[in-house]
């Protein structure tokens, strides 16, 4: 009986157990099921963007997203662009001392079947002078003029609604310009050259050169062009229905290494540097050197690598014991005397006596734009810079998004300990976020407490300058700076150039590009330099004998170790001897440097870069003084005078000829061309029929064909292209069609599944509780 | 058998065997990132709902007069109008621009289009679960109200809703006339994103009219 009970209950037992092994396996199961289903929601979701990003890069664009030069057409999207078929570019950088002239050329085509009106937009150098536009239209050719920006903008609308072809050639940042080429007919290819001039920079005795090529992330609401019918009787209807199944075509544009190929760029750079070289790098790209002489180094690019993902990047140095530390150049335009001057100050002679005490306020940005490598590269560039410092410095680190942190509230000692807290906070920043720069530029400028006596205030900003309220910024760095100097930290492969630059000048500190990881530890090294060296203050220049009606930049920016002071100056007459004389003093020394004007050797480009630096200064000024008209005034004076594009001035170019008529076929790639003198287009006239496959010839000649083909063909189906040239002008500003945002959320499908994962937990712990049950029952 | 009854009730976490460890721990996991999902899902309403309280005290200062403002200091965007629909007693404040961001907040009015009233269609669009979740509640014929920040309200009457690709919707921003389109995702209650949109056309009651036909309605 007991025994029959005993086994009876046993049995009890084993099927309990065996319906909890079950319940157990059930649970398992389900977990599975809900790990699977979870992956194939973010599949899904990564697939989701994924397309939606592809379609995004390879189909519409705002002006402002453009990072390297691109002609955009009007797409059926409103307010949006195509980018034209990119056929070939040419770089052709002429080094002479301390001058570099650049020369642009960009082949374009117009692949559909319509008229158009296309944007060109290109970013440059933020000191580069720009002063000549050309541009070659089918068989016609158009040299720019410059021009009021309103009358250039008024000729240029009128040649439009003529119907004739026209350029118009404007500033919209300092390095961003776009030019619109009006009426381009079906099929025609279009030829762009642009030049300009900018000065080699130079700094702790290297010298360097960039050259933007890089097409940054362009943030798009997805935009995506769709079939329309027009309505209402305008005369004209877009036929061309959507790609079919256009997220499954692989979208050439994105892809680097078609992009490369597809926009294949020829760079060379003739580098005279006036003195015998030493070492010339190009840290981001591969280049082939050639060496005719000691002075002189023919540059260019390894045809088959040149990723467009990044500045071109040119630095040389002079031959150990070589390098010069003045220099005077002069060129004489219309009756005028322009110079050029720099003077490297002998090595700081405090070397010896103590270094003064620092207050270092580190600023590093780690917003949504900063994610990825930079932030990475801000986050060691900063613990660098923290590490650095010495026992008897004070420092603090702030932090900003949209929202911001005062790490330390105040200055610290930089004990071991408080820098070991710093390094780790920095250490673990993440970049997300808004671009909210001015309270943090305030919390440092403002709320650090008085200087201590003796010693030198710092503010270093780390970040990719990517904002839009610049003059806000400008303003309070120019009028709550106090004593501090502000060193501008620029991160990342394409920062905002223009910003830090006027953001150290108006800070009397310096600008610092780390454009990639192994750049950290030498350009930072760099800037310790300059932060721990006092800085070369209260630099004048003066001629003697010589009246200087203008000398730029003015006022004089401080000097830091290794940089040289450099002044361009317009003299009222030509031929005049005398003295230029430089003054400065490094801490409690004076120093001086005097120059004989006669000396000057004659370079090019003097002139425009002069004008360049007073419109630079003029503008400066401009957050100063509240006359901005008087200002404009004085830019287009200069702007005018040396045919330079500015803010208030544009390059205009209208053809005389009237346009073809729309009947008319069109033969542009039959007929040979002749160039007129000067022209020399013909180094983008590597294939005359880029989309035939070529059977041979070098690799940038050799665009694979199809994949070329596909991109005139999709941009051909994305572009708004009118029956006539007078309906193109129409078309531009007109365009019917809307895409409709997403709009679910993955609210609810979120709670679903956490409300399921939740269930699956609370089942398996019931099932634990079970078998913890009978077992104890068991004994 | 007396002994493990003397000891009370058995402890949950105390002498697991390995196996059973590893199903606690394995249940914890689940539990917690259920919590996540769920608590991620949760946040996604309630930011909706607690923005719009935001919104319209922004769109309020606005209509006063004190220009387009950011409803927070960190906002990418400003209000563009309230829209409402009387007859199923639902509002919500739209911001101008859509994208990810706005339409989190809000519904959002797509700027490539004309302003709602103006010559063309403008189209509003937002979340099929969080602010145009009534949307599959208008019936044709319902007046839609929108107000726009310059203080006029324009009345609309609604038409058939339709469905259509989000990219093929057939909506034309320059047509004849003074159209709006509302639009959000379809299915309604689907959980999964969708090339589908719900779109809702409506024309423009011309004010005399609207006026005309208030008291009646």
């Amino acid at each position: 009986m007991f025994t029959n009970n005993e086994n009876a209950a046993r049995r009890i037992r084993a099927q309990r157990s065996s319906s909890a092994l079950w319940i157990a396996m059930t649970a398992l199961l389900a977990t599975f099921a809900a790990t699977g289903s979870l992956l194939t929601t973010t599949q899904l979701a990564r697939a989701e963007t994924a397309t939606t990003a592809t379609v995004e890069l390879s189909g519409l664009v705002r002006p402002n997203d453009m990072n390297s030069g691109a002609l955009l057409f009007p797409s059926k999207e409103l307010g949006y662009f195509v980018e034209a078929p990119r056929l070939k570019t040419d770089v052709q950088i002429d080094v002479s001392g301390p001058i570099a002239r650049v020369k642009v050329t960009q082949r374009f085509q117009n692949p559909s079947k319509g008229w158009v009106e296309g944007t060109y937009v290109f970013p440059l150098p933020d000191d580069s002078a720009v002063d000549e536009l050309r541009m070659q239209i089918g068989d016609r050719f158009i040299e720019g003029q410059i021009k009021p920006r309103e009358e250039a903008r008024q000729i240029y609308e009128d040649a439009k609604a003529d119907g004739k072809k026209a350029a118009l050639l404007e500033q919209q940042r300092p390095n961003i310009f776009t030019n619109q080429v009006a009426n381009i007919g079906p099929g025609e290819t279009i030829v762009v050259q642009i030049e300009y001039q900018q000065a080699v920079h130079q700094s702790g005795g290297e010298f360097s050169l960039r050259f933007p090529m890089v097409v940054a992330p362009r943030y798009n609401p997805a935009p995506i062009v769709q079939s329309v019918e027009f309505n209402g009787g305008t005369g004209f209807a877009v036929t061309n229905d959507p790609v079919e199944n256009r997220d499954k075509i692989e979208p050439p544009v994105l892809d680097p290494e078609k992009n490369a190929k597809i926009n294949p760029v020829s760079l060379t750079v003739n580098l005279k540097a006036g003195f015998p070289l030493g070492e010339v790098k190009s840290p981001f790209h591969d280049v082939t050197l050639t060496e005719p002489d000691a002075q002189t180094r023919l540059i260019a690019l390894k045809a088959s690598a040149v990723p467009a993902d990044r500045d071109f990047e040119l630095t040389w140095k002079a031959a150990a014991g070589k390098t010069p530390t003045a220099g005077l150049f002069r060129e004489t335009v219309a009756g005028r005397d322009y110079l050029m001057a720099f003077v490297t100050p002998p090595a700081t002679q405090q070397d010896n006596a103590a270094p003064a005490k620092r207050e270092v306020v580190f600023v590093i940005d780690n917003s949504g734009s900063m994610s990825g490598p930079s932030i990475e590269q801000a986050r060691a560039s900063l613990a660098l810079a923290i590490s650095n410092l010495k026992a008897g410095d004070r420092f603090n680190v702030i932090r900003f998004d949209d929202t911001m942190t005062d790490f330390f509230q105040g200055l610290v000692p930089a004990s071991a300990d408080n820098r070991e807290r710093a390094i780790a906070y920095v250490r673990g920043l993440t970049a997300d976020g808004g671009t909210e720069m001015l309270p943090a530029l305030q919390a440092a400028l403002r709320n650090q407490g008085p200087v201590a006596q003796g010693a030198l205030r710092q503010v270093v900003f780390l970040t990719d300058g990517a904002i839009g309220n610049e003059g806000q910024l400008f303003g309070e760095i120019d009028g709550n700076r106090g004593d501090a100097r502000v060193f501008t930290v620029g991160i990342g492969s394409a920062p905002n150039t223009h910003f830090m630059t006027k953001a150290a000048e108006f800070g009397r500190g310096t600008f610092t590009h780390i454009g990639s990881e192994d750049q950290v530890a030498a350009r930072m090294g760099e800037l310790f330099g300059k932060l721990e060296h006092p800085a070369m203050t209260d630099i004048a220049a003066t001629f003697d004998q010589a009246k200087a009606d203008n000398i730029t930049p003015n006022p004089m920016p401080d000097l830091y170790a290794g940089e040289p002071v450099v002044l361009t100056a317009e003299l009222p007459q030509a031929s005049s001897a005398g003295k230029l004389l430089i003054t400065g003093r490094t801490g409690d020394q004076p120093w001086r440097v005097e120059m004989s004007i006669d000396q000057a050797a004659a370079r090019k480009g003097i002139a425009k870069l002069w004008a360049r630096r007073k419109i630079d200064d003029l503008e400066a000024s401009g957050y100063r003084v509240n006359d901005p008209q008087a200002i404009d005034r004085q830019i287009e004076a200069v702007a005018m005078t040396h045919h330079l594009v500015s803010r208030v001035t544009s390059l205009v170019a209208v053809d005389v000829t009237a346009t073809r008529p729309k009947n008319e076929p069109l033969t542009d790639a039959d007929v040979p061309l002749n160039l007129p003198e000067g022209w020399d287009f013909e180094k983008v006239y590597g294939e005359q029929k880029p989309i035939l496959p070529s059977p041979t010839g070098d690799r940038d000649a050799s665009l694979p064909a199809g994949t070329l083909q596909q991109v005139a063909m999709e941009t051909a189906e994305m572009m708004a292209a009118a029956p006539t040239a007078k309906t193109a002008s129409l078309l531009a500003k007109r365009s019917v069609g809307v895409n409709l945002p997403q709009t679910a959320t993955p609210a609810d499908r979120h709670i679903l599944i956490g409300l399921m994962m939740m269930l699956i937990a609370l089942a398996a712990v019931f099932w634990l509780r079970l078998r913890r049950a009978s077992i104890f029952r068991r004994g | 058998m007396a002994m493990p009854q003397t000891e009370g009730r058995p402890m949950l976490l105390g002498r697991l065997d390995r196996f059973e460890t590893l199903i606690a721990a394995t249940a914890a996991v689940i539990g917690l990132c259920g919590l996540f999902f769920a608590g991620h899902g949760f946040y996604i309403k309630a930011k909706a709902q607690l923005a719009q309280v935001l919104l319209a005290r922004s769109f309020a200062a606005e209509l006063a007069g004190e220009g387009p403002s950011r409803p927070w200091p960190w906002a990418d965007f400003t209000t563009a109008a309230r829209i409402s629909a009387p007859r199923i007693g639902h509002s919500a404040i739209v911001l101008a621009g859509a994208n990810g961001e706005t339409l989190a907040f809000g519904p959002a009015w797509l700027a490539t289009t004309p302003q709602p009233g103006d010559e063309g269609t403008a189209v509003i669009a937002a979340h099929r679960d969080t602010h145009f979740s009534w949307l599959k509640d208008v019936r044709p014929g319902d007046r839609i109200d929108v107000e726009r920040a310059d203080g006029r309200t324009m009345s609309f009457v609604a038409g058939q809703g339709r469905v259509s690709r989000w990219d093929e919707n057939g909506i034309d921003i320059a047509a004849h006339g003074k159209h709006l389109a509302l639009a959000t995702c379809w299915p309604f209650d689907s959980t999964e994103r969708g090339p589908l949109r719900y779109i809702l056309d409506a024309r423009l009651v011309e004010p005399e009219k609207a006026a005309a036909g208030l008291p009646a309605s």
